[in-house]
C-alpha cells in the first residue's frame, strides 16, 4: 500500500492550483502543436522547453510530460481527419481512422481515439507507479557497465527494429552517434570536430538536433504532400458516439495495445512509433473484427492509440529511475531536470519523491484534462486544420527559429537547425528514418561516458562487461536482438527476392 | 458591470497608457537608472546563477537598483566573459566573475578572445567556497595521513566534476603534493560522481565540502580535508591541507566585474552597493548554505587579487594536463 499512499502525495502535489495550471497549459498547447500536421511531440516539448526555464523544476516537468503526451494525443486528430499523421506514431492511428473518416464516420474515430489514449495513459501510468521503485531500488547497484549494456542495448533494439529495415537503422545510429561526438571530450577536455567554430565547442544541442530534424524536415515534407491543404472530410458531430457493438469492441484491444505499448515505451530506445506499430500488427492477427482491418474498424483504431499513449508515459521509466532517457523527448526531460540541478537516477525517488510521484499524478490528472478537452472541442480542432498553409508553416518556422535561439541567444543555432533540417529531408528522400539518428546522437556521449569510465575503473580489462551479472545479461540480450534483426531484413530480402523472380519467371 | 463598446475601449486605453508608462519611467538607482544586467557564465540553476539571483533580488528591494540575470552559458565561461567585456561601460551590464572565464581559461586555453585584467573593471568581490577531499567509510581510513599511507601502496580512484573543473585541479594538485597518481574518473558535476561514489564504484571524490555537509553527517562520506585557508566554521571538525602540511589552497571565487573603462566613481559606488547587500544577514545567511564565504574588498584588492589568482592557477592548470 506504499505505492497508494506515495501516489495520494502525488496527487496532493499535482493538485496545487501553480501545478494544476501548468499541467492544463502544458496539455493544451501540446494538443495545439500536435494537431498541426507535420510537427510532432518532439518539435513541441523543444519549443516549450525555454520557457520553463524560469519555473519551478516540479511544475515545468510536469508541464513539459503534459506537452508531449498532449502531443500524441492531438497527432492523431490531423492523422484521421486529413491522412496527414500529426505525429510518427499517428500514422498508424491513420490506416483506420482515415478509412473510418472517409465513410463519413470522423466523429466515431475521434472517439474512439480519445477513450483509447485514455485508457493507454493510465495504464501507463500504473505500470511506472509499480514497476518504477523497485526498478530504482535494482539501479542503486547499477555501474558504469551495466550503464554502457543498457544503452547499449536501447540503440541495437531501436535499430533492428527501425521501419527501414535493421542496416538503414544502424547507419543512422552511428551517423547520430558521430554527431554526438562534436565537442569537448569529456574524458580529456579535447576538442572534437568543432572545425574551428567556437559555437561548436559545447557541440551541438539536443534542442537543434530534434528542432532541425522533426520540425523543420517535416515541415518541408508536409508542403510537399499537402499543396492541396484542406481537410477534405466534414465531420458529422451527430454521429460521434460509437454503436453498441463498437463500444463492446473497445475495452480489449485497449488492454492488449496498453500492454503492448507499456512494454516498448519501457525498453530504452524503443519508442510510441515501434509500439503502435507491433500492437497494430498482433491486433491484425488476434482481433474478431481481424477480416474487416483495413477498411476502417474501430477496434484498430484504438489499439495503436492504446499503444501509443501508454508507450509515451511510461518511457519516463528508464528516463527517471535509471538516467538513461527511454526516447529521444526524455532526453530534452533529462536535459530540463539538470538545469534544475537534479540528477535523474536510482536516487531521485527517495530524494525528490514530491517531483516524481506528482509528475505520475499529473498523467493520471493530465489525461482526465485531455479527455474533457478533446472530446467536446473536437469541433475547435477540426478548425484548426483549415487554416491555410501559407499561413501556418511561415509561423511554425518562426516559433522554431525563436526557440532554437533562446537556448543560447545564438544566430549560428539558427543556421545550424535549417542545415539539419534540410539534410532530414534528403535523408527522408532515400528513407533513412530520423528517429534512430536522434537517439544515437543522445545517448551516444552518454553511451561513450560510460565506456570510458568503466574501462578508467577496470584499468582498460573489457572483461568486466561479462562478469558484471546484470551487464552480462543486458548483453547478451543484445547480441540475440541483433541476431534476430538482421536475421529477419535477410529472410525478408530473400523473399522479395523470390517474389520478384516468380513473377518475372511466369 | 456593463460590458459596452466603450468601456472597454476606455479600460484598455488606459491600461495601455499606464503599460507604457512604467516603460517609459526610469526609477533612479543608485549608479544606473537604466535596469542592471548581471550576466552569468552558466546555465540557470548552479551556484553561480543563484548568487547573481541573490544579488539581483536584494539590489532592487533593499536599494531601488533594478537589476536582471542573463545567463550566457558556453565554452566554459569565456561566451559570457567576451560578450560582456564589448558592452558599454556604463555600469549597466555586469559580469558575475568567476574562475572558469578569468583564472582558469587564460592557461587553459591557446587564445581567448578578451584580456582578463584590462578587458575588464573589477567591481567587487562577493567570496569563496572550498572543495575537498572524500572517501568511503568503508575504507576504514579517518584523517589525511591514513589515506597518504594507503594510496602510497594503492592507487585510488576518485571523480571529479569534469575535466578542468575545480575538483579535478585540486585533485591533481593533491597528487603532486602527496607524491602519487590517482585514477582520474571524471563525470558531468558532482551529482552523478556522488551517485557511483555511493553505489560504490568510486574510492574516493572531490567536490565542495560544506554543500556535502548531509553526507558528513550521515557518515555516508569522510572528509579527510578542506582546501580553503582556515577551517570553515560551519565544518570546524574538517582539517585543512595546509594545517597538515600539504600546501594546497583552491577555492571558487564569485564576484561581480564590469567592461574596462568603467568611471572610478561609479566603480566604488557599485561596491559599495555590492557590499551592503552582503551586510545584509538574510543574505549572509543564504551564501553560507551554499557554502561561501564572504569577504569585503575593494576594487583595487579585487582586481590584484584576479591578476595574483591567475598566477597561482596557472601552474595547477598545466599540472593537471588540460591546458591546449
Amino acid at each position: 500500500m506504499d505505492i497508494l499512499a506515495s501516489f495520494g502525495q502525488g496527487l496532493l502535489v499535482v493538485l496545487e492550483p501553480q501545478n494544476l495550471m501548468y499541467c492544463f497549459i502544458g496539455v493544451f498547447l501540446g494538443t495545439f502543436i500536435g494537431v498541426l500536421p507535420g510537427i510532432g511531440s518532439m518539435a513541441a516539448i523543444a519549443m516549450i522547453l525555454p520557457l520553463t526555464f524560469y519555473l519551478d523544476p516540479t511544475p515545468a516537468i510536469i508541464m513539459i510530460a503534459a506537452v508531449f503526451y498532449g502531443a500524441e494525443y492531438g497527432g492523431s486528430t490531423a492523422a484521421i481527419l486529413m491522412n496527414v499523421p500529426g505525429t510518427p506514431a499517428a500514422s498508424i492511428t491513420a490506416i483506420e481512422g482515415h478509412a473510418l473518416a472517409k465513410k463519413g464516420r470522423a466523429g466515431v474515430a475521434l472517439f474512439s481515439t480519445a477513450t483509447a489514449s485514455f485508457g493507454g495513459g493510465v495504464f501507463g501510468m500504473i505500470v511506472i507507479a509499480f514497476l518504477s521503485p523497485s526498478l530504482a531500488k535494482l539501479a542503486l547497484s547499477f555501474g558504469p557497465a551495466d550503464y554502457f549494456a543498457v544503452i547499449l542495448l536501447g540503440l541495437v533494439a531501436a535499430s533492428a527494429v527501425s521501419n527501414g529495415g535493421a542496416l538503414k537503422g544502424i547507419a543512422m545510429v552511428v551517423t547520430g552517434l558521430m554527431l554526438g561526438t562534436i565537442g569537448i571530450d569529456l574524458t580529456t577536455g579535447d576538442l572534437r570536430f568543432t572545425m574551428g567554430i567556437p559555437e561548436l565547442r559545447d557541440g551541438v544541442h539536443i534542442v537543434i538536433v530534434a528542432m532541425g530534424l522533426f520540425g523543420v524536415t517535416e515541415l518541408i515534407a508536409s508542403i510537399r504532400t499537402n499543396l492541396k491543404g484542406k481537410s477534405d472530410v466534414e465531420v458529422d458531430f451527430d454521429d460521434l458516439y460509437p454503436s453498441k457493438e463498437e463500444w463492446k469492441s473497445l475495452p480489449a484491444p485497449i488492454l492488449r495495445g496498453s500492454a503492448i505499448g507499456s512494454f516498448f515505451g519501457a525498453l530504452p530506445g524503443t519508442g510510441q512509433t515501434i509500439a503502435a506499430a507491433i500492437a497494430y500488427a498482433v491486433e491484425k492477427r488476434v482481433s474478431p473484427w481481424r477480416k474487416r482491418f483495413g477498411t476502417g474498424v474501430v477496434p484498430g483504431v484504438a489499439v495503436p492509440e492504446a499503444a501509443n499513449n501508454a508507450a509515451t508515459q511510461t518511457a519516463f521509466i528508464p528516463t527517471l529511475t535509471l538516467g538513461v532517457p527511454g526516447s529521444p523527448p526524455m532526453a530534452i526531460v533529462i536535459g530540463a531536470l539538470m538545469i534544475y540541478g537534479i540528477t535523474p537516477g536510482p536516487r531521485l525517488l527517495t530524494e525528490q519523491p514530491d517531483m516524481f510521484w506528482g509528475l505520475v499524478a499529473s498523467f493520471l490528472v493530465g489525461n482526465i484534462m485531455l479527455l474533457v478537452l478533446n472530446v467536446p472541442l473536437i469541433g475547435m480542432w477540426v478548425r484548426l486544420l483549415k487554416i491555410p498553409y501559407k499561413y501556418m508553416y511561415p509561423t511554425i518556422i518562426v516559433l522554431i527559429c525563436m526557440g532554437v535561439y533562446s537556448l543560447n541567444n545564438n544566430v549560428f543555432d539558427i543556421w545550424l537547425t535549417l542545415v539539419i533540417g534540410a539534410a532530414g529531408y534528403i535523408m527522408r528522400l532515400f528513407r533513412f528514418e530520423p528517429a534512430p539518428l536522434l537517439l544515437g546522437f543522445v545517448l551516444g556521449p552518454i553511451m561513450e561516458e560510460q565506456l570510458r569510465r568503466t574501462m578508467l575503473l577496470s584499468r582498460g580489462d573489457p572483461m568486466v562487461f561479462l562478469e558484471r551479472p546484470i551487464s552480462a545479461t543486458l548483453i547478451a540480450i543484445t547480441v540475440g536482438i541483433l541476431i534476430f534483426g538482421l536475421y529477419s531484413t535477410q529472410r525478408k530480402r530473400r523473399q522479395t527476392r523470390a517474389a520478384q523472380q516468380n513473377s518475372t519467371g511466369r | 458591470m456593463k460590458l459596452d463598446r466603450r468601456t472597454i475601449l476606455g479600460t484598455s486605453l488606459a491600461a495601455l497608457t499606464a503599460l507604457s508608462a512604467s516603460f517609459a519611467m526610469a526609477e533612479p538607482g543608485p549608479w544606473s537608472d537604466e535596469p542592471v544586467r548581471i550576466v552569468v557564465t552558466f546555465p540557470p540553476g548552479g551556484t553561480s546563477d543563484l548568487v547573481a539571483r541573490l544579488v539581483a533580488q536584494y539590489l532592487d528591494t533593499e536599494f531601488g537598483q533594478k537589476a536582471v540575470v542573463d545567463n550566457r552559458p558556453g565554452a566554459a565561461g569565456t561566451v559570457a566573459a567576451d560578450f560582456v567585456s564589448q558592452q558599454d561601460p556604463d555600469g549597466t551590464t555586469v559580469l558575475l566573475a568567476n574562475n572558469a572565464p578569468f583564472t582558469i581559461a587564460p592557461t587553459r586555453f591557446k587564445s581567448i578572445p578578451y584580456e582578463p585584467i584590462d578587458g575588464f573593471t573589477h567591481l567587487a568581490y562577493i567570496g569563496a567556497s572550498a572543495p575537498g577531499l572524500f572517501v568511503h567509510p568503508s575504507s576504514g581510513i579517518t584523517t589525511l595521513e591514513e589515506y597518504v599511507a594507503f594510496v602510497e601502496t594503492a592507487p585510488m580512484t576518485y571523480g571529479s566534476s569534469g575535466v578542468g573543473s575545480i575538483s579535478h585541479i585540486l585533485g591533481e594538485a593533491v597528487d603532486a603534493a602527496v607524491g602519487v597518481e590517482s585514477i582520474h574518473v571524471p563525470y558531468q558535476g558532482s551529482s552523478p560522481a556522488i551517485q557511483d561514489f555511493r553505489a560504490g564504484v568510486l574510492d574516493s571524490f572531490y567536490d565542495m565540502v560544506v554543500q556535502n555537509s548531509d553526507m558528513i553527517e550521515d557518515n555516508e562520506a569522510v572528509a579527510l580535508a578542506i582546501a580553503s585557508p582556515e577551517r570553515n566554521p560551519q565544518l570546524p571538525d574538517v582539517p585543512t591541507f595546509k594545517e597538515q602540511g600539504y600546501d594546497v589552497v583552491i577555492e571558487n571565487w564569485v564576484g561581480l566585474s564590469g567592461p574596462a573603462g568603467i568611471d572610478p566613481a561609479m566603480a566604488a559606488k557599485i561596491n559599495e552597493t555590492v557590499l551592503a547587500v552582503f551586510a545584509i544577514p538574510e543574505v549572509r545567511d543564504r551564501l553560507t548554505e551554499l557554502g561561501i564565504t564572504h569577504t569585503a574588498m575593494s576594487t583595487e584588492d579585487y582586481s590584484t587579487l584576479v591578476g595574483e589568482l591567475i598566477e597561482v592557477w596557472k601552474p595547477l592548470i598545466i599540472a593537471a594536463g588540460i591546458a591546449e
